[in-house]
């Protein structure tokens, strides 16, 4: 398959529509075509006073020994990375936020897919179904996770009334409780994953699966060998941003354990958020979250450079 | 492409943008060039205002300036807002009262008070809080306001708030040094003790009544609790916060003659793992799993309660003032039938009791401090905290005040009054003053929930005592 881009030649203005025949430009004074560039540039130098400023501060901080008790800091280069990278926590923290990530991905891509391919099939159920489904992502996350608390507390909560559990089945002691804030995330983003999956689903061409149709193909065959492959982008694009999300993750584990019992789901923005903002050791929360950003920079980089490889696939421009 | 020269301008885009990109980058290094500041978060405590307040006292003398006090919605906050006007009629200072959330409450008193802006002249606060908003001179020393009679009026009578509050608010910062030493922080506005609240019907219908030492009420507690009906024994704090420490686990470890920490030349030597303190904080852990709540490691003190309102908890550990409103007519299924206890005696029959107080202090940032030092002395005085405990139900820190006004409203909390009396004498903070209070508190909390989830409590409170005699010795 061959794409035509158009053209450009010199003195084209852009691609928008045509100007009516005989209908002369309107005029742009000078001095607003010397303001135009700057005017244009005022979002991004907004972004980078925004991001970026508190961005180098933050970087900055991990390389003092800043704190409410020492509000007087000192340069003391690398020893709050020593610190934190020589702390059992903080590999603990970090083993947490891994495994809740990767469980809350996968669980949520295998669902997300599975409920996009039952949309997908045109029945009234289906149609109603793909309307509810959004409903959970319209929750703030930490609406959410408070009615969830709610719903797993032994002595009232409905999910041990109505499972038959009784009043002494813990959902968030230490073995259940990471598990129990991920089948949250579940409850909350597995739509999202759902409805991208099922956009991309809509957006394939017929007639590779009409093809394969006439020539006998089952249907585990033609999703395997043919909706798959077309629809990889979509599903990257997914586990991305919930990947990405994931290991951010604050808000649920916040609220439901606070990061216990124990450290069992100190992930390391609660971790960060402990130091920085209980404890005040604003240092040490910076490293936090400055190793949470290089964690999460080297992922995306690399699940970009995944997706890319899976589009150029798609489109047939690789093997 | 090759760039035109353009006449009559010396800027060029890439200028600007290069100026704009300098500028960027002076902002960034604006800390690295005020080291000592970073973006005025530190630096010295701003001069103590009350030396600048000379004559006669006059409640008059910032008439016509306008102040900001911070608050969380709180009964004490609550009894003294429709009071506000009758201050501006006094003083004719005009106040204006922001409210946040108390689940953010402290984020941003932390935040603002960090960026000194003194946006907020006023703002509630606890008394643990003063240990880390004191060092770094967040806070004015109210002792000089008080010593200064023309800042303080003859009638204001200091001494008339209970010395246990008084002296929680006092502090030298100097490890080792206890509490009621030092500047006088924070004025104690409102305070809770920490004591029993049980269902009253339930007990007399049983023939119950409280236990008075701490192994009768583990084994009340126990004979309480009856799972397959929903019903357990006592409800405390369990949540991984410094929070779950400081009500009933605090009151009781001190009873049981506990000590957090001890002092030597000058460094603090953790104490959480002494005998003592093994054997009652296993004894309070097996409570928590034969006769507490099931998801103990999650609860804070409106789970408590609740649980206790609805008749699911026979018994709760925690502060009086959270407790009372469930006995309120129509606020819970229980309401009416709730009673109070001061809990069990230690075994030398001690009642040392945890407190919290919601004080009120002066941001040493203010530009308004006269007017700030008479909102807070009006505030905590005799006749408004009698006229704000008449119209709320709110522990008052006067004596007056509670022997006059508020024995009144006490009618409907059978046992309030004499529990209030038992241990109002032997209520004070328990935990040694540091600096590092909310992070090896949290750690403690975290220590609790891991031998509730098997750890051997001797290790355990072992590990967390070397870890907190490093913390709070290393600063």
């Amino acid at each position: 398959m061959t794409t035509t881009i158009p053209e450009r030649h010199p003195g084209q203005e852009g691609a928008g529509p045509s100007p009516r025949p005989g209908a002369e430009p309107k005029p742009v004074s000078p001095g607003r075509r010397k303001l135009r560039p700057y005017i244009l540039s005022v979002p991004a130098v907004a972004v980078v006073i925004g991001i970026l400023y508190p961005f180098v501060i933050g970087v900055y901080y991990a390389f003092l020994n800043y704190s409410a008790v020492n509000p007087d800091p000192v340069f003391i280069g690398l020893e709050n990375f020593a610190f934190v990278l020589s702390s059992g926590e903080f590999w603990h923290s970090v083993q947490v936020t891994l495994t809740y990530a990767i469980a809350a991905t996968l669980a949520e891509t295998v669902l997300g897919i599975g409920i996009a391919l039952l949309l997908n099939r045109s029945s009234i159920v289906g149609k109603i179904f793909e309307k509810v489904l959004i409903l959970p992502l319209m929750i703030a996350p930490v609406i959410a996770a408070v009615v969830w608390k709610l719903m797993f507390n032994p002595q009232f909560g409905i999910l041990n009334h109505v499972l038959g559990l009784g009043s002494t089945f813990d959902w968030l002691n230490r073995e259940r409780a990471l598990w129990s804030t991920v089948l949250v995330d579940l409850w909350i983003y597995t739509p999202f994953v759902a409805i991208l999956v099922l956009a991309g689903i809509r957006s394939l061409p017929k007639e590779p699966f009409e093809a394969s149709d006439v020539d006998g193909a089952g249907w585990f065959y033609m999703f395997r060998r043919l909706m798959l492959p077309m629809m990889w982008p979509y599903i990257l694009v997914a586990v991305i941003f919930r990947f990405m999300d994931c290991l951010k993750i604050f808000d649920i584990i916040y609220v439901l354990t606070a990061g216990g019992p124990g450290d069992t789901t100190r992930s390391l923005q609660v971790g960060a958020y402990e130091d920085s903002i209980i404890n005040l050791n604003y240092s040490r929360g910076s490293t936090y979250m400055f190793l949470l950003w290089a964690i999460v920079f080297a992922t995306a980089r690399y699940l970009v450079s995944v997706l890319g490889k899976a589009q150029r696939r798609a489109a047939g421009e690789e093997g | 492409m090759t760039p035109q020269p353009r006449a009559g301008s010396s800027w060029t885009r890439r200028d600007v943008l290069r100026a704009l990109g300098l500028a960027g980058s002076a902002a960034a290094a604006a800390p690295l060039l005020n080291a000592c500041g970073v973006g005025g978060g530190g630096g010295q405590a701003a001069q103590n205002g009350a030396n600048a307040v000379s004559g006669g006292f006059d409640w008059k003398k910032a008439s016509g300036t306008s102040i900001k006090i911070l608050q969380t919605p709180h009964p004490y906050q609550q009894s003294f807002q429709p009071l506000l006007q009758e201050f501006t009629t006094l003083t004719g200072i005009q106040v204006q009262a922001d409210l946040v959330a108390e689940a953010d409450y402290f984020t941003k008193l932390n935040t603002e008070l960090a960026g000194r802006t003194g946006a907020h002249d006023v703002f509630m606060t606890g008394a643990y809080f003063i240990w880390q908003y004191g060092p770094p001179g967040w806070m004015e020393d109210l002792n000089p306001w008080l010593q200064n009679s023309s800042a303080t009026g003859p009638d204001y009578d200091f001494e008339d708030i209970y010395e246990g509050l008084r002296t929680s608010t006092r502090w030298d910062f100097k490890k080792g040094s206890p509490l009621g030493t030092g500047g006088q922080w924070a004025i104690p506005w409102g305070f809770e003790t920490n004591v029993v609240a049980y269902n009253k019907k339930f007990f007399d219908a049983k023939g119950i009544k409280p236990a008075d030492t701490f192994d009768n009420f583990i084994q009340l507690a126990n004979d309480l609790t009856d799972r397959s009906q929903n019903r357990y024994g006592v409800a405390f704090r369990g949540s991984k916060s410094w929070a779950s420490i400081h009500p009933g686990f605090m009151t009781q470890f001190s009873r049981e003659g506990a000590k957090d920490y001890t002092s030597e030349g000058g460094k603090l030597q953790a104490a959480m793992n002494s005998p003592q303190a093994v054997a009652f904080t296993q004894k309070w852990v097996d409570l928590a799993k034969s006769a507490g709540p099931t998801s103990w490691t999650s609860y804070e003190y409106p789970d408590c309660t609740r649980d206790l309102g609805d008749g699911v908890a026979m018994m709760v550990y925690d502060a009086d003032s959270a407790t009372y409103p469930k006995n309120k007519p129509g606020a819970s299924a229980q309401a009416g039938n709730l009673a109070w206890h001061p809990g069990p005696a230690g075994p030398d029959g001690s009642y040392a009791t945890n407190l919290w107080t919601w004080s009120l202090a002066m941001n040493s940032a203010s530009k308004n401090k006269l007017a700030a030092w008479l909102f807070i002395q009006w505030a905590t005085g005799k006749e408004a905290q009698g006229k704000a405990t008449a119209a709320a139900f709110a522990d008052p820190t006067r004596k007056s005040v509670f022997d006059g006004s508020f024995k009144q409203t006490l009618g409907a909390f059978p046992g309030y009054l004499e529990t209030f009396e038992r241990v109002v004498d032997s209520t004070k903070i328990q935990f040694t003053p540091q600096t590092n209070f909310f992070e090896t508190t949290e750690d403690w909390s975290v220590a609790l929930q891991e031998i509730y989830a098997g750890q051997d409590a001797k290790s355990r409170l072992d590990a967390l005592a070397a870890a907190s005699t490093q913390k709070v010795n290393a600063t």
